[in-house]
């Protein structure tokens, strides 16, 4: 196998691969440009599903569009791999999957979740009740509750963070409400009638809840096409990727690393693990979490196989960076290649686990062992495939990624100046 | 499928790092880490951890002078090796557990109120605290047992007291730990680069020693100083690090004075080991503000002040580990602030 690896890198240095990077780019761009596109077309049959409810807001209907917004998430997880490198992508992200949320900003919940804080004086706030709301001391006029009032006055007021209007984790609360279990079994318990006309509505404003799931709904499919558009032929992010080779690699690099390490290792899974705190759940209200990790992982593995499988079946596949390193190095892409799917195994565990009955909230309950165990598999795991993804920079030639720390986020071309 | 291959990127970049650092050994730079500022760093926060718990099973009052000394010194010490996030303080969490700050959502105190509120079992017993959420746990749930108005009050005396004893022994079993691990076996391991050890090359391991310099000063730019910032219109004197006990510029000082330390070991006796000291000099006679809490980051003034320290900092992360990189020839890859 190494050998045949070897000859075939031998055949490429002679057949002169000034071309070579570029392929790997522009599939790489190919594969976000599918990634998105799929993103769009499953939030567009989320938004049916919203409008279906609204129009006739059943348990079968809210039943649908729970299955509707579980779908999208399985296309655009995969696309997290695009962050952290690109800044196009960065600079957008915080639109459609800002994450943690203090959900009393948008409606009604339960008394445990405590009131106004420190870090966040609109903690409480629920837009959905009060059609005027204080903002650092100014009144501002909620009375319509549309796309631009969501995107440019509630999202991130008050520059706080956890003040997230908008995306898919907004309309998550929106349709499956707070999950009162704790680290027990089930999730949000939202009764479709919280979306009823007259005396049927429960939890009070049931029109300005359906204007505000409908307003976020909208405004995902918005901003998810243009980020399809960004990477479509003629789109600023493929070309951005596409203007410099080793910058363009490096970004590929940096989403690999980044996700894996500092993210979905770190802050996504052993944080929330260590803190045994359900509310650090990635998916909390609808009990996804399992699949939020697998997507994000295998986000990471077709990257870098230069692979991906759409949501149709088809394959968008070509030039890849493990093409790259096999040239080079074959055992090093055979290590790489190993340790991805060594992740995707945790994962796939931790996964596998939850889809029959052991939520991720459950592993997370104080002194689970099995729970910890199968976590910090998944955690190892993504741990271990970070220092065979930085083998892989300095094989490439690369250098320093993430030398720059967040200029690599702000300012990628800065890092090789 | 064609396979490629990267030449022009082959040929252009990592040569001429190399070449240069082909004159600096290494493996002896990173023993001269190891050996004079990680195994020492951590062979003195283990004493004064260990003293802490000794003193607070002698008294646990708040107000005891004796136990705020032992807290302050023995959180100086962990301030000077909280840098080194890598190894024996990954392992089991212990860093994690120790020192969970930034504390966004509030936790430490809902958790420290939870416990206190139903008087939970798990408060009165070292193992089964060590096993809790790290929001109650370490150095930043044990600020608040002492210095918080409202934790310091709540609840039975006797409880907190139980909770005072049991935080400052965890906090040693955790210091002694690390400790041990680094002096017994994790120090050789990256003294003496394997195909099977953690690091398979002197670069790896070197790589790994500036990407903590690296990361602690990320962390102080970023975090303990940029939170108290905020922006000019919204600043957020209360996000500062550890401002009940008074100690926020204390810890961008430490942190400085650490994070210094190892990268003048690394660079050795160059003119770029010259430059980095300088560099670091000059940081820290800016950090000679008289305002220990940030609190004066809502004064025009005061702000200014703060604002040039971060400014120096962030120099420090472009300038200092620029020279490391190069003089080293290593690369840094990955660390845990690159999430978002």
């Amino acid at each position: 196998m190494k050998n045949v690896l070897f000859g075939a890198s031998v055949a490429a240095l002679m057949s002169g691969a000034a071309m070579a990077d570029t392929a790997v780019l522009t599939n790489y761009a190919n594969i976000a440009a599918a990634k998105f596109e799929d993103s769009v077309i499953t939030a567009k049959a989320l938004n049916s599903a919203v409008d279906a409810l609204i129009a006739e807001p059943t348990e079968v209907n809210l039943a649908a569009a729970k299955a509707a917004w579980l779908a999208a998430r399985v296309p655009y997880q995969q696309t997290e791999v695009y962050r952290f490198g690109n800044a196009i992508v960065d600079d957008w992200e915080g639109k459609v999957n800002a994450w943690p949320l203090d959900e009393g900003l948008i409606d009604y919940v339960d008394a445990s979740y405590g009131g106004a804080s420190d870090e966040n004086p609109l903690g409480v706030a629920n837009v959905i009740v009060n059609p005027t709301l204080m903002v650092n001391g100014v009144a501002v006029d909620a009375t319509n509750i549309t796309p631009e009032f969501l995107a440019d006055t509630l999202h991130e007021a008050d520059e706080v963070e956890a003040n997230v209007a908008t995306g898919y984790h907004a309309i998550e609360f929106l349709l499956w409400g707070q999950d009162l279990n704790g680290t027990g079994f089930g999730a949000g318990a939202r009764p479709a009638s919280d979306y009823a006309a007259g005396e049927a509505c429960t939890g009070d404003n049931c029109d300005r809840r359906a204007a505000y799931l409908k307003a976020a709904t909208d405004l995902l499919v918005s901003d998810l096409e243009w980020m399809a558009a960004q990477w479509a032929e003629g789109g600023d992010a493929r070309a951005d990727v596409l203007k410099d080779e080793t910058a363009g690699l490096s970004a590929i690099l940096t989403g690999m690393g980044s996700l894996s390490y500092g993210e979905q290792a770190g802050e996504r899974m052993r944080l929330g693990l260590m803190l045994n705190d359900p509310e650090e759940e990635h998916d909390c209200f609808s009990d996804n979490t399992h699949n939020s990790h697998f997507y994000d992982g295998l986000g990471i593995q077709n990257v870098y196989l230069g692979s991906y499988t759409r949501i149709d079946g088809t394959t968008v596949s070509g030039a890849s960076v493990s093409d790259l390193v096999a040239a080079k190095d074959a055992d090093l892409d055979v290590e790489m290649q190993s340790k991805l799917t060594a992740t995707m195994m945790a994962l796939g565990a931790i996964k596998v686990a939850a889809e029959a009955g052991f939520s991720y909230d459950m592993m997370l309950e104080a002194g689970n062992a099995g729970g910890e165990a199968l976590i910090m598999g998944g955690v190892n795991g993504l741990v271990d495939q970070t220092k065979s993804i930085e083998r892989v920079v300095t094989t490439l030639g690369l250098g320093d990624i993430a030398v720059e720390g967040s200029d690599s986020l702000d300012n990628p071309d800065a890092v090789f100046e | 499928m064609i396979r490629m291959i990267l030449l022009s990127v082959a040929v252009g970049l990592g040569l001429g790092a190399k070449s240069e650092a082909q004159s600096v050994d290494l493996g002896a730079r990173v023993a001269a880490a190891v050996e004079g500022h990680i195994v020492p760093g951590y062979a003195r926060f283990a004493q004064s951890a260990r003293e802490l718990s000794d003193v607070a099973k002698d008294q646990c009052v708040p107000s005891d002078d004796g136990l705020q000394t032992a807290f302050h010194l023995a959180f100086d010490d962990w301030v000077q090796v909280s840098h080194l996030r890598f190894g024996p303080s990954e392992a089991d969490n212990r860093a994690f557990a120790l020192a969970f700050w930034p504390d966004t959502r509030g936790k430490t105190p809902k958790a420290l109120a939870g416990l206190i509120a139903k008087k939970a079992p798990a408060g009165l017993d070292v193992e089964e605290m060590m096993q809790q959420s790290i929001a109650a746990q370490g150095f930043y749930a044990l600020e608040f047992l002492l210095f918080d108005p409202q934790i310091m009050m709540m609840g039975e005396a006797s409880y907190r007291c139980a909770l005072v004893r049991n935080l400052a022994e965890g906090i040693a079993i955790r210091a002694e730990a690390i400790h041990l691990e680094w002096a017994d076996g994790y120090g050789a391991a990256m003294m003496s680069p394997a195909e099977e050890g953690p690091y398979r090359t002197a670069e790896e391991a070197a790589g790994e020693l500036v990407k903590a310099v690296a990361t602690g000063l990320q962390f102080t730019d970023e975090a303990r100083l940029a939170r108290p910032l905020g922006t000019f219109e919204k600043p957020r004197p209360k996000r500062a690090e550890a401002r009940r006990s008074g100690r926020s510029l204390r810890h961008v000082v430490l942190s400085l004075e650490a994070t210094g330390d190892l990268a003048v070991i690394l660079a050795g006796e160059t003119s770029a080991g010259q430059r980095v000291a300088t560099g670091f000099a000059t940081a820290l006679s800016n950090a000679e503000i008289e305002d220990p809490v940030f609190a004066g980051v809502a004064d025009p003034i005061g702000r200014l002040k703060v604002e040039s320290l971060q400014q120096y900092v962030y120099g420090l992360r472009e300038e200092a580990v620029g020279e490391l990189v190069d003089l080293l020839g290593v690369s840094i890859g990955f660390n845990a602030l690159d999430g978002d």
